[in-house]
């Protein structure tokens, strides 16, 4: 392989790693003994630049055609034109991530390390992002979540964040375990471990072994721990509500793209199926549909009652993956594409929700009650009207870019597979769920609506929004509205 | 592209008033009156340019290839009465609203993106953009009943953005059973409508259509939201709610359901004539009986639409063009009842309690004999729009073969009892003396009406007339559409 070919497409995770030593060497050789506030905003600086600069790298390489199909270690790290979109895409949202660190002193003494582990789990999802192999994306996870696990806990100054973590930490190596049982039991069937391979062999096989059932079914617990399907879900709304806001939202969305690309490898059996009929894909689809039906209904009916905003979002996090899976069912291009489109989407508004509860309950030292946001159109219209859109998008309101990713994952799953015979819209009966389910997500989502635009006096004072907040804010924004107005470019990307 | 203007200038006027300080109340209600009279005008214009067949202003641009979306706009007989009283009701919001100060940047952000919405839905040539559109104009209804509403605002915002957010949903797995039922490549109404439907499927599909835009219609037993809703809504948005947005989706069961699936609609069309005929009926006896007057309009409406949908489930020509008209004059109609009850009444009496108003008509009088006269053109008196319309739905009910005789002698005993209510009430509001103890409703002569309540009243008043006077004017243009439609019905085996 061309080494040189090779650095330039690993351009981008080396910039990080420098800027994520740089980030701690910075903190502890020249910066000791300084006030917390000053080495917060350089260290921010820092981490900002660092994220900047991979980003451009990430551009720029994608500017060389030899680059956008790339194959690293014999297939283990493979570049595409989607996995570079996705792994620029969670340093993207790092870099709203590293805005959003709350620089009060009080927090806790640790300040290049939230940085640096920030940088180090992006990193993570980057590879998670272009990993096809199931040992790398093993790591890579594993990479991510060991940085989640410390970030949950870092802010010292909460119990309940030290015991979210430790929560979090428990069943996440639980799952971790299950993914790697599944992992040796899928190498055990078919002596591979590049997911490609893998599906290829499964595809000789006449008869389905049942350990390679067990093995999906070990593998889906594992994934579906990261993406909080139901019934492994139950750390979210825990972790969601007691981490520092700023690192429930990495969890929301960069995580979660990860995440489903991952799924979406460990899935790749289906894909590649001749059709959705061959014993492969069914088994695989039935054992989707189910997950997705649960967790539409626990993700929806349990964000009804909830009157923390972060744990209401943790909620519906959850109910998003159930759409998800919905889309993922048919196992088609139309449903890959449409997969990958929502899990963008949802995680842009995702993370601009996560970032108005960030800049205005956290600066107030405030649990994020949704009641506290009561008045919030008086004194704070700009952040109010934002915060419309994060929340409609989510809803899956048109002409917002949810309302497109929903609507893609709806048409892939009644899509009527190329072999015709055994009729149209197989899954119409999940459709349906998922539709009543999105009236119920409505009620919910108008209910923090209702809170941030419709009642009474302010509940809070208004709160200081700085530039920088203001910019990746209406960068969010502007990148939700133009996705749903003009989703093409994106969808033919992926495509 | 020129009646894409209506459209383009309500969401501008949206982000134009919602930019506004809120504080600037006066110049906000002289922009927002700027935007929607443009609107109109648009409208207006469109509608005399319109020949009187085809689809005119039609522009089809690609907009998402790979789930079939194209960006097809026009407007043909049966969009084109229903654009005019958009732009009728929204003029006249903006009037009846004119003392409103409370978030009034807000107020107009909200009102003009419900009124883009609906521009939009009678626009789309496309089933995907209509039902964008149809979204669209969901959400803004829950703003404007939550903060600037009445009676019970919570409950009814969220009962009425619910309902109609669960009919959209119906809608959106009709959508895409007949799309992929079609086998087609866009959601072009063009290319569904060539499409030819296997029976089945159009037997299923049809119910999951129809039934979610009549929900919007206010459908018995889907209708409950429609009262609620009405009187808790602040007046503009009680008239375009009454006026329009019912509109939307009877519009949406004429166009989508009976005019894509004609086998769905000869099969299940007497089971919908049944409910229109309960609607009517129960309409009025419900209205007979409430005391607060805004839900008597409320229920009033309830039975209008029900005209609305015995005309669509009549299948003919005669019928479908009383549905259409009806839909006009009860919007104008509706309207007016909606803004005479709640702002021009009520901002001078601050009850809507029958039992509390002491012999109106000599302490305001004239706004009684308006009222008097828009009660009238309601119950469907000759001269007026309704007369026309309910005529031709009710003659259009005997010809058809789906609905039976004995339905139309029902709705026919509906008209007795609209004659019954509307006369029993606008005596109860304006003859009779006080019945409750203290009332808020003081002694002495009201001021009269102001400028904007004038000019309000006129406009839609004088539109009834005029159309009442001279239905060809409508009636002529939407033929050729209509016949589309019939045509599709009959030659469909």
């Amino acid at each position: 392989m061309d080494g040189h070919l090779m650095l330039n497409a690993l351009l981008p995770d080396l910039v990080v790693v420098a800027g994520l030593f740089l980030c701690l060497g910075a903190d502890y050789i020249l910066l000791r003994g300084r006030d917390v506030a000053e080495r917060h905003r350089l260290i921010s600086r820092i981490a900002s630049w660092t994220l900047i600069c991979g980003l451009l790298a990430g551009l720029l390489g994608s500017r060389d055609p030899q680059l956008l199909q790339l194959q690293i270690g014999d297939g283990q790290l493979v570049i595409t034109p989607v996995r570079l979109l996705f792994k620029l895409t969670a340093f993207l949202l790092a870099l709203v991530v590293v805005e959003l660190i709350p620089t009060r002193p009080a927090t806790s003494g640790h300040v290049s390390e939230q940085y640096a582990l920030l940088l180090l789990s992006a990193l993570g999802v980057g590879f998670l992002a272009t990993s096809h192999h199931l040992l790398v994306s093993f790591v890579a996870l594993e990479l991510l979540s060991l940085c989640l696990y410390a970030l949950t806990a870092l802010d010292m100054g909460r119990r309940a964040g030290a015991e979210a973590a430790l929560k979090y930490f428990a069943i996440g190596g639980l799952s971790s375990a299950f993914l790697l049982v599944g992992i040796s039991y899928l190498y055990g069937v078919t002596g591979q471990l590049n997911l490609g391979k893998v599906s290829a062999y499964i595809h000789t096989l006449q008869h389905l072994p049942p350990l390679l059932g067990v093995a999906f079914l070990f593998l889906l617990v594992g994934v579906g721990f990261k993406l909080a399907i139901v019934p492994f879900h139950l750390w979210a709304p825990d972790v969601y509500q007691n981490a520092p806001t700023a690192v429930a939202a990495w969890i929301a969305t960069g995580s979660k793209l990860g995440s489903t690309v991952l799924l979406l490898g460990l899935m790749l059996p289906g894909f590649d199926a001749p059709n959705a009929y061959s014993p492969v894909s069914r088994l695989l689809s039935s054992g989707l549909a189910v997950l997705a039906l649960i967790s539409m209904l626990v993700g929806n009916l349990g964000a009804m009652r909830q009157g923390n905003l972060k744990r209401l979002l943790a909620y519906g996090g959850v109910a998003s993956a159930g759409y998800l899976l919905v889309g993922m069912v048919a196992f088609s291009d139309a449903s890959r594409v449409a997969v990958l489109f929502y899990v963008l989407t949802y995680a842009l508004a995702s993370m601009g929700a996560f970032a108005v509860v960030a800049l205005v309950s956290d600066q107030l030292g405030r649990d994020a009650e949704i009641d506290d946001f009561r008045g919030c159109w008086k004194s704070m219209p700009g952040i109010a009207a934002l915060f419309l859109i994060f929340v409609l998008s989510l809803a899956s309101i048109p002409p917002l870019s949810g309302f497109i990713g929903k609507f893609g994952l709806f048409f892939a799953a009644l899509q009527p597979p190329p072999v015709p015979e055994e009729g149209f819209g197989g899954w119409s009966w999940l459709v349906a769920v998922a539709l009543i389910m999105s009236v119920v997500g409505l009620y919910y989502y108008l209910k923090v609506l209702r809170a941030f635009l419709v009642t009474g006096e302010p509940a809070l004072p208004p709160v200081r929004v700085g530039t920088n907040a203001w910019v990746v804010l209406v960068m969010l924004a502007v990148l939700v509205v133009a996705l749903g107005l003009w989703p093409e470019p994106l969808l033919e990307w992926l495509r | 592209m020129h009646a894409l203007l209506t459209l383009i200038l309500s969401f501008a006027g949206a982000l134009a008033c919602g930019l506004m300080p809120a504080g600037r109340a006066r110049q906000i209600r002289w922009v927002a009156l700027a935007f929607a009279s443009l609107g109109l005008l648009t409208a207006l214009h469109c509608a005399l340019r319109y020949g009187g067949s085809g689809v005119a202003d039609e522009v089809d641009w690609p907009w998402i290839p790979s789930l079939g979306a194209r960006l097809a706009f026009g407007y043909d007989g049966i969009s084109l009465p229903l654009l005019l009283v958009t732009g009728l009701v929204a003029v006249c919001g903006v009037l009846f609203t004119w003392e409103l100060k409370e978030r009034a940047n807000e107020f107009y952000a909200y009102y003009f993106a419900l009124v883009g919405g609906v521009y939009g839905v009678f626009l789309s040539r496309d089933l995907f953009l209509l039902f964008v559109f149809y979204e669209i104009a969901v959400v803004p209804k829950y703003f404007l009943i939550a903060i600037w509403g009445g009676t019970r605002k919570d409950y009814a915002a969220m009962k009425l953005v619910l309902y109609s957010f669960a009919g959209s949903a119906l809608v959106l797995l009709g959508l895409l059973g007949l799309y992929f039922g079609a086998n087609a490549s866009t959601f072009t109404l063009q290319e569904l409508s060539q499409a030819s439907l296997s029976a089945p499927l159009q037997y299923v599909v049809f119910p999951l259509l129809f039934v979610g835009f009549a929900v919007l219609a206010g459908m018995w037993p889907f209708h409950t939201w429609a009262p609620t809703g009405h009187v808790a809504a602040p007046t503009a948005a009680s008239m375009l709610l009454a006026g329009v947005v019912m509109k939307l989706g009877a519009y949406g069961c004429l166009r989508v359901a009976i005019g894509l699936l004609p086998l769905g609609a000869k099969v299940w069309a007497p089971w919908v004539a049944a409910l229109a005929v309960v609607n009517i009926v129960y309409g009025a006896l419900v209205a007979l009986r409430q005391t607060d007057f805004k839900f008597v309009i409320g229920y009033s409406s309830v039975s209008h639409m029900g005209f609305v949908l015995l005309g669509l489930a009549t299948l003919t020509q005669t019928g479908l063009t009383g549905a259409v008209l009806q839909m006009f004059s009860h919007g104008v109609i509706g309207a007016l009842l909606f803004a005479l009850v709640g702002a021009v009444i009520y901002s001078r009496t601050h009850t809507r309690q029958l039992e509390e108003f002491h012999l109106l008509i000599a302490r305001m009088p004239v706004i009684a004999w308006v009222f008097i006269l828009a009660g009238l053109a309601s119950m469907g008196l000759p001269g007026f729009s309704g007369f026309a319309a309910e005529l031709h739905v009710l003659m259009g009910a005997w010809q058809s073969p789906w609905v039976s005789a004995g339905l139309v002698v029902l709705a026919g005993a509906g008209v007795v009892a609209t004659f019954g209510y509307t006369l029993v009430k606008i005596h109860e509001a304006f003859f009779r003396p006080r019945v409750a103890s203290g009332s808020s409703d003081k002694e002495g002569l009201y001021e009269p009406m102001t400028a904007a309540e004038i000019a309000g009243c006129a406009l839609l008043l004088g539109s009834s007339l005029l159309v009442g006077l001279f239905p060809s004017l409508l009636t002529d243009k939407m033929q050729a559409s209509l016949k589309l439609i019939v045509d599709r019905l009959n030659e469909a085996r």
